[in-house]
């Protein structure tokens, strides 16, 4: 079966290949000083451009790179930005050169601030969650007929910040000696294993290369966009090729002189200076713990504009270091932030609306792509108490206890009305919706709650005030949670939304570091967490179904899952069959297939009420400056789409 | 006194290895330890890290030897600088630091000096004028300033700075003043930056100098030296300036001693209110974060500091008032 590529993706692909044709067609390159006008129609990110003339490449660069060319420190444009630069259509308009964008992050451990911006991966996630995964690094790819060899091509002449050339032996470097590498990663992760046996890598030529998967690998396309980004080093062990001929240096393997990788995970780190990369800046200054982290334009960076303008707009990214929310907020209002939605509490809007007058600002609301902000799963496959399991276990039980609450309030008290009250496991926005479940057992209706409690045969006791378990003990349930604050109010109305209705519940709260390991040792009765990921679950589909010690509606049929029954509980009935469903995901290359799959998938999770839903889709307010341009208004956030890196970081712009 | 400055310094080395073993201990007290911490931040954000992946990092980080044995590691390397490798910066303790400690201290000590410049002057006013309508509203100032926290005032400090003047007060440089080469405006501004938090940080010792100066000068200007003085013919300047104050103001150098652990750990907590590169935000942080090495070494240090802080007060007791022997 060969891999169905649709005319919309003939025409991008067409696009890219055509990039020196519309470079051409554009005329000679404008001076950066002069402003673009803006184009007449709204970009259209789907539709590609005619080439109407042979590529002749003519490129223009940013002012600051203009005159390092003009000293003889760099080479020319057209030598910089490959043979094939990718041509983005921008979001409003053609930008200009310039300027610092300022954020603030709270520290190594909150990567994704940084990351996220530089998002460059082999292959990219879509600006429209519903249209296919695009090309990146990679310009065209396809699947052997029977799904076990993947071919990537890449663009010719791309290379490193530093100039050095990139050839898919940097994707050959990080298999081999850092996902293959036991002492920097534990295991490769599991999508580069299929039936148990890793991938091969086949170097065809510079740039093209062969992955070879013992049997048809459905996920390694979405994991190409998801994983790619340059993270391979930092704890999480992301990533999908670095840079050899820098990193070979620190690698005990090839420098005799180094006895371990101490340095090795220092200087591989996206943080660290000096580090090359493909993303369109680089960390030019930072050291643990500074105040302020520097990044600048990568020179080599492989993108333009359909002016043929060298990528990225923005001269600089400048992040300042702060404690919590509450500073990311301050700095905010006294006018420091130019645009940012991560760390930004929803309960601030109305404070950062107050001063969008003062400080030039505007305030979207991106709904983040979470089923929901406050969800409840009672655990089915809890060990410590069989009886309470096989009450769990009961739909109708499910069914009673969110009938049971009222949603309504929570939304007003916790989310200020901004959420919305839903039952299904993804948002509208993604691929994988299913309008029909968009709200199952939603309503506040305690009489509904109370009859299908008597229909899971847990009969009121003799107090009229709590009901009795089928073995005669009284029914009480222990809600477990790590949230604070206005969240915890919520959790506090459920507690006695529940016990209105007879279900005797407790809650105890602890740190993040204490519930993690007891959630994820199932040993909650009842675990709390927020469901994101609803734009593409299936990445890593941990709120879908059991998959693996993460997915606390059954955490043991979970661990059994990934493990491939090695350890855990073995699990019947709709577990089993959901389990059964995504091997069959994975096991497609067919994306039709794989899109009803899921749709299945989703749709069984959520008529199933494996996961009690509150209110989702809570908006965080995304702060950005007048002049800050190529930001959409409307946008659905989440952290698999590295938001905001699909909606291209690098043609984000400072309009004079 | 050099004998005496010598054996206080020697004292000071059990105490010290004594507090690093609590810190140890303590540190090492709740459950789990950095990597089960990372292992719920990264779950949260990224793929999940199994026992595998946590097992092996334990190992590569020396977190799977016993407590002993990662002490004695961490408290070999004091002598040569090397304070441990912290796992939340992925960088040595000691790179991190130096810069913030020294700036706690720089904080403090403004801090201690704008409270005794203050201080001093208007607790000799209130002395001289007792219960006059100044000493009244001066004394009531002087509660409120013992009763309200400093985190609260610097609360109070970021909101009006942001929505009173619509200006930056956190952090130490205001807008793009960070990167700027220095300037006379460079310098007034880091100087306004530190001026108020010191201010802040200040304010319930202030008050706590007045009351005591206001109290010692009372009790000095009614002995019967003053009088004497008085009856001499000596300006009234003279008799309290001379006579008066350098005696009444022996109890407050004592007290500064103690006042020293109050000002860093205000310090730290108006840090994080603040965000001023102090200690503070860092070291809640390590603590939270079980990044052990980072937290204990902070913790040593500002020991340290504490005790070298109540040597200095002493020695200066010990010049300002002849009446005391240090042997």
């Amino acid at each position: 079966m060969k891999r169905h590529i649709t005319r919309r993706e003939f025409l991008r692909l067409s696009a890219v290949m055509a990039a020196g044709a519309v470079a051409a067609a554009c005329g000679p390159a404008p001076t950066p000083t002069t402003p673009p006008k803006p184009t007449a129609v709204p970009a259209q990110p789907t539709k590609a451009p005619e080439p109407t003339k042979p590529p002749a490449a003519k490129y223009s660069e940013a002012p600051m790179l203009a005159d390092l060319v003009k000293a003889g420190k760099l080479p020319a444009v057209e030598q910089r930005v490959s043979d094939e630069p990718l041509v983005l259509k921008a979001i409003e308009e053609i930008g200009q050169y310039g300027g610092t964008w300022r954020r603030a992050w709270k520290g190594p451990a909150d990567f994704h601030a940084y990351g996220r911006l530089n998002y460059e991966p082999i292959l990219r996630w879509p600006r429209n969650p519903k249209d296919p995964v695009q090309a990146g690094l990679a310009k065209k790819w396809e699947f052997s007929p029977d799904g076990k060899t993947l071919t990537l091509y890449f663009r010719k002449g791309l290379k490193w910040s530093d100039g050095t050339p990139w050839t898919v032996d940097d994707i050959i470097f990080w298999w081999e000696d850092i996902e293959l590498n036991k002492d920097l990663t534990s295991a490769p992760h599991a999508e580069w294993v299929v039936n148990g046996k890793n991938m091969t890598l086949k170097k065809i030529d510079d740039t093209t290369i062969q992955y070879n998967f013992d049997g048809p690998n459905g996920l390694v396309v979405r994991m190409l966009a998801f994983h790619g980004n340059q993270w391979p080093l930092n704890f999480e062990r992301f990533g999908a090729f670095a840079p050899a001929h820098y990193l070979k240096q620190f690698h005990p393997k090839y420098n005799k002189d180094i006895k371990d990788y101490k340095l090795f995970n220092e200087k591989a780190d996206d943080l660290s200076p000096g580090r090359p990369a493909m993303t369109p800046w680089t960390v030019a200054q930072y050291k643990a713990g500074d105040a302020k982290l520097i990044a600048t334009r990568n020179p080599y960076y492989w993108k333009v504009d359909e002016k043929g303008q060298q990528l990225p707009y923005i001269d600089q990214i400048e992040l300042t270091l702060v404690q919590n929310n509450d500073a990311v907020a301050a700095l905010a209002l006294s006018c420091e932030i130019d645009m940012q939605f991560r760390s930004m509490d929803l309960r601030k809007y109305s404070l950062f609306k107050e001063n969008e007058q003062k400080c030039g600002y505007r305030v979207f609301r991106w709904p983040s792509a979470q089923g929901t902000a406050l969800a409840l799963w009672p655990n089915q496959s809890y060990a410590a108490d069989s009886v309470l399991r096989d009450i769990f276990q009961n739909k109708d039980f499910r069914i009673a206890l969110s009938y049971a609450i009222d949603r309504k309030k929570i939304n007003t008290i916790t989310y200020l009305d901004q959420g919305v009250i839903r039952s299904e496991m993804v948002v509208p926005d993604s691929a994988f919706y299913v309008p029909e479940v968009e709200s199952l057992y939603m309503d506040y209706d305690p009489k509904k709650a109370a009859e299908y409690l008597d229909k899971a045969g847990l009969k009121m006791g003799p107090d009229g005030k709590t009901r009795l378990r089928p073995d005669g003990k009284t029914l009480e349930i222990t809600i477990e949670t790590e949230r604070t604050g206005a969240e915890l109010d919520a959790l506090q109305l459920i507690v006695e939304n529940w016990n209105a209705v007879g279900v005797k519940t407790a809650l105890k709260t602890m740190t993040r570091d204490a519930f993690w390991p007891r959630a994820t040792g199932n040993e909650v009765q009842i675990s709390v967490w927020s469901t994101d990921r609803g734009l593409e679950p299936f990445v890593d589909p941990i709120y879908i179904f059991p998959f693996d010690e993460r997915s606390w509606m059954a955490p043991a049929y979970g661990i059994y899952y990934k493990t491939a029954g090695a350890q855990g509980v073995k699990p019947t009935g709709k577990f089993a069959e959901a389990q059964a469903l995504f091997d069959q995901f994975k096991a497609t290359i067919d994306s039709a297939k794989q899109l009803e799959i899921g749709k299945q998938l989703v749709k069984m999770a959520t008529e199933e009420v494996w996961t009690i839903q509150t209110v989702g889709m809570v908006p965080a307010p995304c702060i950005v400056k007048n002049n800050f341009r190529n930001v959409p208004e409307k946008y659905t956030q989440d952290w698999i789409f590295m938001s905001p890196g699909n909606l291209d970081p690098s043609h984000f712009f400072f309009k004079k | 006194m050099i004998t005496f400055i010598v054996r206080r310094l020697l004292a000071m080395i059990p105490t010290l290895f004594l507090v690093s073993v609590l810190t140890f201990i303590i540190i090492e007290l709740p459950p789990g330890d950095f990597m089960t911490s990372l292992a719920a931040n990264v779950g949260t954000s990224g793929s999940s890290m199994d026992e595998m992946t946590v097992n092996n990092l334990r190992r590569q980080y020396g977190l799977d030897q016993p407590i002993y044995v990662r002490y004695v590691k961490w408290i070999s390397g004091f002598p040569r600088g090397d304070f441990g490798y912290s796992l939340d910066w992925r960088r040595p303790v000691s790179e991190l630091i130096v810069g913030r400690l020294g700036l706690t201290l720089l904080l403090s000590l403004i801090s201690l000096a704008i409270m005794w410049i203050i201080a001093v002057p208007i607790g000799i006013y209130s002395a001289t004028h007792q219960y006059s309508l100044g000493d009244n509203i001066l004394s009531f100032l002087g509660f409120l300033g013992l009763s309200v926290p400093d985190f609260l005032l610097g609360l109070v400090y970021l909101a009006v700075g942001i929505f009173g003047f619509g200006v930056s007060v956190t952090g130490l440089y205001s807008g793009n003043m960070e990167s700027a080469p220095w300037s006379l405006a460079k310098v007034l501004d880091l100087a306004n930056h530190l001026f108020w938090p010191a201010l802040i940080l200040g304010a319930a010792g202030m008050a706590q100098l007045i009351r005591i100066m206001r109290s010692s000068l009372l009790e000095i200007l009614g002995q019967q030296y003053i009088t004497t003085a008085r009856a001499k013919g000596l300006k009234e300047q003279v008799v309290i300036n001379k006579y008066a104050v350098r005696v009444a103001i022996n109890p407050l150098i004592s007290v500064m001693g103690m006042q020293l652990p109050q000002l860093i750990s205000g310090a730290t907590i108006l840090g994080i209110v603040l965000t001023l590169p102090t200690n503070g935000p860092f070291f809640y942080r390590a603590l939270q974060s079980q990044d052990m090495y980072l937290a204990g070494t902070f913790l040593l240090f500002l020991s340290l500091m504490l005790m070298l802080g109540n040597l200095l007060a002493d020695i200066a007791l010990a010049w300002a008032d002849p009446r005391i022997r240090l042997e």
